[in-house]
């Protein structure tokens, strides 16, 4: 009864079908449909998912800060003069400066200038916390520490005012984010990242704005990043283009031709110079390379130079009398010159700072530095600062006049100060306002003076810290009225309870000050303590809270994206079952319909891979545990061989090379060649080989041309063997011809054959260009071929597989030459596990002997395929974050940067070998079919398993997908979600597109 | 061909010698595995008590320790229940158990590194106890019992048809043991960090083994 009613339906199924049977338009419009509905679902949930913060537009004004209880004006009289002076000059920047207004207020503060006048900020991109700190701050010395000697020295001299940090940044650790979070004091989100290509103005309130309205002429020199994020506000500017990550000179030799020029001018206030070669050495040489230790050395070169220059000028009345020096990292970068995730390496950065006046001290509760002898005795401390603080710190120091100043302040204050909503509040112009003239020297006369010191200093500090989570409070005030999803009411509650008590504290504390005028009461040492431990309470708990729950999500769209993912996954479901039908109906089968056990894991492969996605870890070790069940499948495959004593070399041939791809995953994430690397992780191996010995040199430099004549051969044997059409016959040869091209460019970049100078810029550009434009060329005339070609061959097994030959060779020169060396033995690689696969499906089939349905039967080796394809993507140094792209694949035959053209190298490399490749070659699953029926039954077979097989790989794919996207739901709240979820997220979801658009295209091209 | 048939006359006698000789075995067969039981529980015992060593500490030894006690319980009680007693002495049988634990110590670990064992002289100590103690669980009893007869073997390993108490013997453990550290290998990459998530196949080893 049910069968029979199967069968009807089965029946109804094909006659509607038939009905508008054009074949592939059928076949293609409902590709095309997944594709839409696959775009629509992840473009609803992306919208939801990755919302940027919402980025307040307000600019804080300096009138702000009469609005915040930090500020007790002792009389009305001075206060009136307050509001007064504001009336008149409100929003001047610089006319708080006039000496006069120093002296007007002289009860309201202990303030009358800056801490520094002048500022110089040197930033050195990926900066490692270990190139600065003494190698004896680590566990072993590696090549590349203790480069940076002119730091050490200065930070060990005693009574120095130089004093070198530990800054921690936050994910994500890309130098756009990175600018942003230092010039904001906020935390940029991930979607920033997707700007990192074009960076977009800040509109926030950040410091360079505040620099600019308060009259500070700013000077920048070096990564062009700056220009593109502070547009107009540079007195003067000399960017350099940035993005080339294989060149190492061209920004730093900029930077050092204008940087030591400038020191010598009196036309700026603040001064930023961006080096940019560390990290594009870390890019493409990694870290522990002779590139990076050249830079380093020049560095400190430089570093000596500018602090020479500073202080011959820095006596009294010089032009660098009171002048601080910043050398920093915007992020640091992992051994193989990585950056842009959460890891330890890429978060930890350096802060070297130098005043040029004597320090003074902290008071202990404040001091975070740990110390340790250096290599030569001396003592040295390392402090700690989030980097976080790092815009609010500078404003503090350059705007808030504080009597000691000088480094301890700045240690003590870096710690604390976090978020600002604006920094013009604790600009110099108000607090000029209630200036008196503090008395630089008197703080060194002698202990009394010290002790009294310190109180001010203290009490100094406190107001700053007043203002400052006053500010911090408006701006969460500000912040959950303005946005829609802001925090949630009890951390707001608790929030408002913390600045309740420190605030109350604080009025406590005021009280005694205003009441008592004389000298001896002061609030106590320990009073003040009490206040500071407060405000840096609040601080510390808003921080907490703002970098858990700083990204809003819109649950609503992401549902309707997930749910509209679902549906798409039933829908796919739908068309395999209704394809098998259809398929049974035309050309019923005989014999039982048992599932075999290799269906059976097939499907347990797929869930367990896509399960695994909700676990950070496996994310992390996804090539891994893709390898697993690879190797899980081959081993099955290997025991039906022996059952069957079928195919034994097959199978074994599969098995033996999991192990190999397995090394290369290992080794692919090392960016180097492949034979250094292998010597460096097994050195007991390989002893007998020196790492830069000729044996090994040769075999790096002529195994992938070995691999190239193999690949040629292959061409040659599947056109030879064919009767051939001519325009598959020319893109096969093209594609030779871009081997020998591609062997040739090897060749001349080995420094085997030593090379007049002349031929390298050819070699550089023009040899990648013909290469590409063969592959479009070829790409071309086989879509033309397809246009125009109205002729019908009867041999549709044999047609199916020329065309994919000749389709995959077209795209295979593009892509191995943008892989490097180790494309072309990962090409040899895939050729062989996909011949292995390929042949080891007819396995099962003979032993079974029956047919249950098409989909069962291709389930398990497209299950292998797609498993073998994500392989592929990690065996070729990928990994699903965003330090896993390989930039410099971008810039192989191009120097200069266009958006379009390297967006396209790059994801044609990153995706090439995981996705284009395994996608066109899938027919070969289909036509290496065993034959069956008349020629016109043939046809139709060949185009509904065709068909089907797609919409497996479709389906494989999307259930993964759906997987991650179910994964970063449950885990928004994950701490690694900016650093590891997104990443895979984004991977998955490009990918899952990338696939269904190449499918779609494959669909219009292979069936007929 | 006529060869072939002769082989499948031998192999058929041999099955009826099997049964034959196996006929009595039921409870046999319980005993052994509460014996093979037991001493994986005392090697465990001793592991800890006497030498106090643990898989976490001290993977290598302990492991070492677990498959000697084993194997020697393992190749002399098995080889009670080798093939053809008649034509085959129980000291040979101990013989071709003794062979068995190297060869089915290289299969293993082949198995091992194509499944993402770590490919380093470091660990080879590791790999090499590890697949001395699965090839005691898998291959040293069905050597004892058939020996080099290619045709039990397949019947066992490849086809898993077992006929008989015998054959029970051995397929159970074996396929336990090899599907114990297939899910073992599984919980791996979890980032719990615990030093035993690495061992957590031999629990499901021996869950699988009873």
């Amino acid at each position: 009864m049910l069968s029979h009613a199967n069968r009807g339906r089965g029946m109804l199924a094909a006659a509607t079908m038939s009905g508008k049977y054009g074949g592939r338009i059928w076949a293609f419009s409902v590709l095309l449909v997944i594709l839409v509905l696959h775009t629509v679902a992840i473009l609803l949930f992306t919208r939801g998912f990755l919302l940027t913060r919402t980025e307040l537009p307000h600019y804080s004004q300096s009138s702000d800060v009469f609005q915040s209880p930090c500020i007790h004006p002792p009389s009305s009289s001075s206060a009136a003069q307050v509001e007064e002076q504001e009336q008149e000059n409100p929003f001047h920047p610089r006319s708080n400066h006039s000496p006069n207004l120093n002296h007007t207020n002289p009860n309201l503060g202990y303030w009358t200038e800056p801490i520094v006048d002048r500022l110089v900020i040197i930033v050195l991109d990926a900066l490692r916390f270990d190139f600065v700190a003494p190698s004896t701050f680590f566990e072993a010395k590696k090549p590349w520490m203790d480069r940076l000697t002119v730091l050490h020295e200065l930070a060990s001299r005693s009574g120095s005012s130089a004093k070198i940090f530990k800054a921690v940044a936050d994910p994500p650790t890309t130098s756009l984010q990175r600018l942003k979070g230092l010039t904001t004091g906020g935390l940029p989100t991930f979607i920033d990242v997707g700007n990192s290509f074009g960076a977009p103005a800040i509109i926030e309130d950040n410091i360079v704005y505040q620099l600019v309205q308060n009259g500070k002429r700013v000077v920048m020199m070096g990564d062009d990043t700056w220009l593109q994020l502070f547009p107009h506000h540079f007195n003067s500017c000399y960017p350099f283009p940035s993005f080339n990550v294989k060149d190492l000179h061209t920004v730093d030799d900029g930077c050092i031709k204008h940087l030591l020029p400038s020191l010598y001018e009196e036309d700026w206030d603040v001064l930023i110079a961006h080096f940019l070669g560390v990290d594009h050495a870390g890019h493409v040489f990694g870290v522990d390379s002779t590139p990076m230790v050249e830079k380093l050395e020049q560095y400190n070169g430089i570093l000596e130079k500018v602090v020479e220059v500073l202080e011959s000028q820095s006596g009294p009345g010089g032009l660098h009398h009171n002048t601080l020096l910043l050398v920093m990292g915007d992020h640091g970068q992992t051994i193989n010159g990585d950056h842009g995730g959460g890891n330890a390496e890429e978060v930890e950065t350096s802060i070297f700072a130098l005043s040029m006046k004597p320090p003074s001290s902290v008071p202990l509760e404040l001091d975070t530095s740990s110390c340790q002898l250096d290599l030569d005795g001396r003592k040295m401390c390392i402090s700690y600062i989030q980097q976080l603080d790092f815009a609010v710190t500078v404003s503090a120091l350059l705007g808030l006049p504080f009597p000691f100043g000088r480094i301890s302040l700045f240690a003590a204050t870096l710690v604390c100060l976090t978020f600002f909503f604006s920094i013009g509040s604790v600009n110099p112009e108000l607090y000029a306002l209630a200036g008196e003239t503090w008395n630089l020297e008197s703080s060194n006369v002698g202990d009394f003076q010290n002790q009294s010191g310190l109180e001010k200093w203290m009490q100094n500090y406190v107001n700053v810290l007043c203002i400052n989570s006053w500010q911090v409070k408006k701006y969460i005030d500000v912040y959950s009225a303005s946005s829609v999803i802001g925090f949630s009411i009890e951390d707001l509650l608790h929030v408002s309870d913390v600045y309740a008590q420190a605030q109350e504290n604080w009025s406590h504390t005021v009280k005694d000050v205003v009441l008592c005028k004389t000298e001896s009461c002061h609030p106590s040492l320990a009073a003040l303590q009490r206040q500071i431990d407060a405000y840096l309470n609040f601080l510390a708990s808003v921080a907490e809270l703002a970098r858990s729950k700083w990204t809003e999500f819109n649950l609503k769209t992401m549902g309707i994206g997930f749910c509209m993912m679902l549906s798409s996954i039933i829908i796919q479901f739908l068309m395999m079952k209704r394809v098998d039908q259809l398929c049974a109906f035309y050309f019923p089968s005989q014999g039982n319909s048992m599932i075999s056990f290799g269906t059976i894991f097939a499907h347990i492969a797929v869930l367990i891979r896509a399960c695994s996605v909700l676990s950070n870890s496996y994310i992390l070790e996804e090539g891994k545990v893709a390898i697993f069940l690879l190797a899980t499948t081959g081993m099955l495959c290997l025991r039906y061989s022996i059952m069957t004593k079928k195919m034994l070399l097959e199978a074994l041939a599969l098995v033996l090379l999991i192990p190999i791809l397995r090394l290369t995953i290992e080794l692919g994430q090392l960016k180097q060649t492949v034979i250094s690397v292998f010597l460096k992780i097994h050195p007991s191996w390989m002893q007998g080989i020196a790492e830069d010995s000729p044996v090994a040199m040769y075999i790096a430099a002529i195994a992938p041309m070995l691999a190239l004549v193999l690949l040629a051969y292959i061409l040659y044997q599947s056109i030879a063997h064919r009767s051939c059409q001519g325009i598959f016959k020319y893109v096969i040869t093209g594609t030779v011809f871009s081997y020998a091209l591609i062997a040739l460019y090897w060749a001349l970049e080995s420094k085997l054959l030593s090379l007049p100078m002349v031929y390298e810029g050819i070699r550089k550009n023009v040899i990648p260009r013909i290469i590409y434009a063969v592959g479009f060329l070829q790409l071309s005339s086989l879509a033309a071929a397809q246009l125009f070609n109205g002729k019908k061959t009867s041999n549709w097994e044999e047609n199916i597989v020329i065309k994919t030959v000749a389709m995959l060779s077209a795209w295979s020169s593009t892509v191995i030459i943008l892989s490097g060396k180790q494309g072309a033995l990962i090409a040899v690689a895939s050729v062989i596990g996909g011949w292995c696969i390929l042949r080891l499906k007819n396995l099962e089939h003979h032993a079974k002997n029956g047919n249950a349905g098409l989909s069962n039967f291709y389930s398990s080796p497209v299950a292998q395929w797609s498993l073998l394809a994500v392989c592929l993507f990690f065996c070729t140094g990928h990994w699903c974050a965003f330090d896993g792209l390989r930039y410099a694949a971008a810039f192989i035959g191009f120097d200069e940067f266009n958006l379009i053209r390297q967006a396209a190298l790059l994801s044609i490399e990153t995706f090439g070998f995981s996705h284009i490749l395994p996608i066109l070659g899938l027919p070969f699953l289909v036509a290496c079919q065993y034959s069956c029926g008349q020629a016109e039954n043939r046809k139709k077979l060949i185009l509904m398993h065709l068909f089907i097989v797609y919409l497996i790989f479709g389906f494989i794919m999307a259930t993964t997908v759906t997987f991650t996207i179910l994964c970063v739901t449950i885990q928004r709240r994950h701490l690694m979600v900016w650093g590891l979820f997104a990443p895979k997220f984004v991977f998955d979801v490009v990918g899952l597109i990338l696939t269904d658009t190449i499918i779609c295209l494959a669909s219009l091209y292979y069936f007929e | 061909m006529a060869a072939k048939k002769k082989k499948h006359t031998k192999a058929l006698r041999k099955i009826n010698g099997t049964v034959s000789s196996a006929s009595a075995s039921q409870l046999q067969a319980f005993m052994l595995h509460v014996i093979c039981g037991l001493g994986l529980a005392s090697a465990f015992w001793v592991a800890h008590n006497v030498y106090s060593i643990s898989l976490i500490s001290d993977p290598s030894q302990t492991l070492r320790l677990i498959w000697l006690v084993e194997a020697l319980i393992v190749i002399l009680f098995y080889s009670l229940f080798r093939q053809n007693p008649n034509e085959c002495s129980y000291l040979k049988a101990v013989g071709r158990g003794l062979l068995g634990l190297p060869a089915g110590a290289v299969m293993n670990a082949f198995g091992a590194i194509v499944l993402g064992a770590p490919v380093h002289i470091h660990y080879f100590r590791k790999t090499l106890d590890w697949s001395l103690l699965m090839s005691v669980f898998t291959f040293v009893p069905a050597a004892s019992i058939f020996g080099s007869s290619w045709i039990d073997w397949q019947r066992i390993f490849a086809h898993t048809k077992p006929i008989g108490c015998i054959d029970y013997m051995i397929c159970l453990p074996a396929h336990g043991a090899v599907i114990g550290a297939w899910f073992g290998a599984w919980p791996m990459p979890l980032d719990w960090e615990r030093p035993w998530q690495v061992f957590v196949l031999l629990p499901l080893n021996m869950i699988c083994y009873m």
